[in-house]
C-alpha cells in the first residue's frame, strides 16, 4: 500500500494531463490526435502551419470547455462525496445525500414548470436548481442543530426529512402542472448533461472547485477525526460541531454549482471515493487529492463515451455513469478485503 | 496531575443520575471506580473527559475550572481509553495512533518525524510496533484496545481515564492492558467491573452506588464480604493471600 501511495498521485496527474487533449479527439467530427495537439498549441505560435479553423472552433469552443467542465465536476463531486461520507460518518453517503439533490430537483421543477427565476433567462433552470440545493442544505443544517447538538445521525435524519419534503413538493407541482413537455424537460434535465459548458461559467467553476479540493486536503486532520466520532474527537481536543457546519456549507456551494452547470450526475460521488479508499486507505490527505484527480479523469472519459456510444445522438451522462458505476460498485462489494468500512 | 470535583450532578431522561459527586484524584494515584451496572460510573467519567457536561457542580483540573479550559487544553492533560472504539472506516494502526497528536497541532499542521517517533514509541510500549502498517479493523479485540491505549499515550497526558477498557477482553489482555498502564506511573482513574482486578492494581477504590459515592478507601478497606453483599447482592469469601493480594471468591446460587 505504501508503494501504491507513492506512485498513484503522479500517475493520476499524468493521466489527467493526457486525458484532456486525448478526449478532445473524440466526437462526431473526426479530428486526429496530432491535429488536436496542433490546435491546442496554436495560440503559442510555435509553428507556422495553418490550422483548420472549423476544427479549431470545435476544439476550443465545444470540446475543451466540455472536457474541463467534466474534469471539474468529476473531481468536485468526488471530493464532496469523500467529505459527506466523513461528515455523516456513513460509507453510503454521497454529495447529494443530505437533501441536496431533491432541493435541486425542486428548484429545477419550479423553474421549468412555473417559470421561477426567469430573470436569469437561459440560465434560470440551473440557477433555480443551485438555489434549491443550497436552500435544502441550509434547511438540513438548521433542522439538525435545533434542540441540541447535531451529530452525524441527526444530520442524516434531517437530510431524509428534507428529501421527503422536497420530493413531495416536486410531485405536487408536477401533478398540478399538467404540462407533459415540461415534465419531460425536468426528467431529462435531472439526468445531467455536460453539453452546456461555456468558458464564462468555467471561469468561476474551475477556480472554485480547485479551491474546494485544496481546502479539504488541508482539513484532512479534522476529516480523519470525523470518522472516529464526536466523543473520541473531544477526548482528542477537537469539537467537530463547527467544522461540520462549515464543511456542509462548502459542499453545498460546490454541489450547487455542479448542479447549475450539469444537472444531477449521480454515483460519481459515491463510487470514486470507495475506489480510492480500497487503493490507498482512508487517511484523507491522500484520499482527497486522489479522488479529485481520479474523479476528473473518470468523468472526462465517461462523457467521451456519452458522445460516441450512440451514433448521431448523445446518451445522458447520468445514465452512463450509473451504467459504469453500478457494476464497479458491485465488484467492490463482492471483493472480500473491502467491506466499505461497515461491520 | 490532580482532579477535583465538587457536587457534580447529572440529570438525564427526567431523573438524577449523579447526586452530587465529590471526588479527589491525587497526583500519580491509581484510583478505581467500582459499582454495579447503572451506578453512574461511566456518566461520571464522561463528565471528567467532557463528553458530557454536568448539570451542576464543578470539575477542576490542577485547580483550573474545566469550563474555562478548551477541549484542546484538556486533551493535552488527559487521555481516554473507552469501552467501545468502533470505527466504521479502515485506518492503518499508525494513522489511528497518530491521531493522538491532534491536540498538539493546529488544523493545517502536518505530522512530522518527531510525531511519528512518539507514535511508534507508544506502539512499542504496548508491544505492537510490528503492526504499525496493519489495518486497524483486521486486529483482534485485545490488539485494538492496545492500539487505542497507544493513541492515548501519544497524547503524552499526565492523566489517563480508563472507561471500562477491558470489558470485552479475555483475561490475558485484561491483565496486559492494566500492567502497561500501571507501569506508566501516570495519574489514573479507571472504571473497573472485576473487583479482583480492581484490588490488584488500584491504590484506592471509590464505590458508586445509584449515583452517589458510598465508600472510598484502599481495596482492603472497601472490599469486604458484607460490603459486596450490600452493593451487589452477592455472597462471597474475601481472603488475603500471603503476598498481601486480596482475593474474592463468589458463591454460586447464593444471590440474595
Amino acid at each position: 500500500m505504501t508503494t501504491r501511495r507513492k506512485f498513484l498521485l503522479p500517475f493520476l496527474c499524468l493521466l489527467l494531463l493526457i486525458s484532456v487533449p486525448a478526449a478532445a479527439a473524440f466526437g462526431s467530427v473526426k479530428i486526429s490526435l496530432l491535429e488536436v495537439g496542433r490546435i491546442i498549441c496554436s495560440p503559442l505560435n510555435l509553428n507556422t502551419e495553418a490550422v483548420n479553423l472549423v476544427h479549431s472552433d470545435i476544439i476550443w469552443l465545444l470540446r475543451l470547455p466540455r472536457i474541463i467542465l467534466a474534469a471539474c465536476i468529476g473531481g468536485g463531486l468526488s471530493v464532496c462525496g469523500v467529505v459527506m461520507q466523513a461528515l455523516v460518518r456513513n460509507p453510503l453517503a454521497d454529495p447529494y445525500i443530505l437533501g441536496i439533490s431533491s432541493g435541486a430537483s425542486l428548484g429545477a421543477t419550479l423553474a421549468i414548470l412555473l417559470g421561477a427565476g426567469s430573470v436569469f433567462g437561459a440560465y434560470s433552470t440551473g440557477m433555480a436548481a443551485a438555489a434549491g440545493a443550497f436552500a435544502a442544505a441550509l434547511g438540513v443544517l438548521l433542522l439538525a442543530n435545533t434542540g441540541g447538538r447535531a451529530g452525524s445521525v441527526k444530520l442524516l435524519l434531517a437530510g431524509m426529512a428534507m428529501s421527503a419534503l422536497c420530493s413531495a413538493f416536486v410531485s405536487f407541482v408536477v401533478y398540478c402542472a399538467h404540462d407533459k413537455d415540461g415534465i419531460q424537460t425536468v426528467t431529462y434535465w435531472l439526468m445531467g448533461s455536460l453539453a452546456n459548458a461555456r468558458w464564462q461559467s468555467l471561469a468561476v467553476i474551475c477556480p472554485l472547485f480547485m479551491a474546494g479540493s485544496i481546502f479539504f486536503t488541508l482539513q484532512s486532520r479534522i476529516l480523519n477525526l470525523m470518522l472516529v466520532g464526536d466523543e473520541t474527537a473531544i477526548t482528542l481536543g477537537t469539537d467537530l460541531q463547527r467544522y461540520r457546519k462549515l464543511y456542509l456549507i462548502i459542499v453545498a456551494v460546490i454541489v450547487g454549482f455542479a448542479v447549475y452547470a450539469a444537472g444531477i450526475i449521480g454515483f460519481v460521488g459515491l463510487v470514486i471515493p470507495h475506489i480510492f479508499r480500497t487503493l490507498i486507505g482512508t487517511e484523507h490527505k491522500m484520499l482527497i487529492i486522489a479522488a479529485t484527480l481520479g474523479g476528473a479523469v473518470f468523468l472526462i472519459w465517461a462523457d467521451v463515451l456519452c458522445r460516441i456510444i450512440l451514433p448521431g445522438a448523445e446518451l445522458p451522462i447520468g445514465v452512463l455513469v450509473s451504467l459504469i458505476g453500478a457494476p464497479c460498485f458491485i465488484y467492490l462489494m463482492l471483493r472480500r478485503n473491502y467491506d466499505f468500512g461497515g461491520n | 496531575m490532580e482532579i477535583l470535583t465538587e457536587a457534580v450532578k447529572m440529570f438525564a431522561g427526567g431523573r438524577e443520575i449523579l447526586h452530587g459527586i465529590d471526588f479527589e484524584l491525587r497526583d500519580k494515584e491509581f484510583v478505581g471506580l467500582v459499582g454495579p451496572n447503572g451506578s453512574g460510573k461511566s456518566t461520571f467519567l464522561k463528565c471528567l473527559y467532557r463528553v458530557q457536561r454536568p448539570t451542576s457542580g464543578k470539575v477542576y483540573f490542577n485547580g483550573q475550572d474545566l469550563d474555562e479550559l478548551s477541549y484542546r487544553e484538556t486533551a493535552l492533560q488527559l487521555a481516554v481509553v473507552a469501552q467501545y472504539n468502533v470505527c466504521s472506516f479502515d485506518f492503518s494502526v499508525l494513522e489511528i495512533v497518530l491521531m493522538g497528536r491532534s491536540p498538539y497541532k493546529n488544523v493545517l499542521e502536518r505530522d512530522n518525524a518527531s510525531d511519528i517517533h512518539i507514535a511508534k514509541q507508544a506502539l512499542a510500549t504496548v508491544g505492537l510496533e510490528h503492526l504499525a502498517e496493519r489495518r486497524f479493523q483486521t486486529l483482534s479485540g485485545g490488539e485494538q484496545q492496545r492500539v487505542i491505549l497507544a493513541r492515548a499515550l501519544t497524547q503524552q497526558p499526565e492523566c489517563l481515564v480508563l472507561d471500562e477498557p477491558t470489558n470485552h477482553l479475555d483475561i490475558k489482555y485484561q491483565l496486559q492492558v492494566m500492567d502497561i498502564v500501571k507501569r506508566l506511573e501516570l495519574t489514573v482513574v479507571a472504571a473497573i467491573h472485576d473487583l479482583n482486578i480492581a484490588a490488584m492494581y488500584c491504590d484506592r477504590l471509590i464505590v458508586l452506588y445509584e449515583g452517589a459515592v458510598v465508600r472510598m478507601g484502599t481495596p482492603a478497606e472497601v472490599l469486604t464480604e458484607d460490603f459486596i453483599r450490600e452493593i451487589y447482592g452477592v455472597q462471597s469469601t474475601v481472603s488475603t493471600c500471603s503476598d498481601g493480594q486480596i482475593h474474592i471468591r463468589y458463591k454460586a446460587g447464593m444471590q440474595l
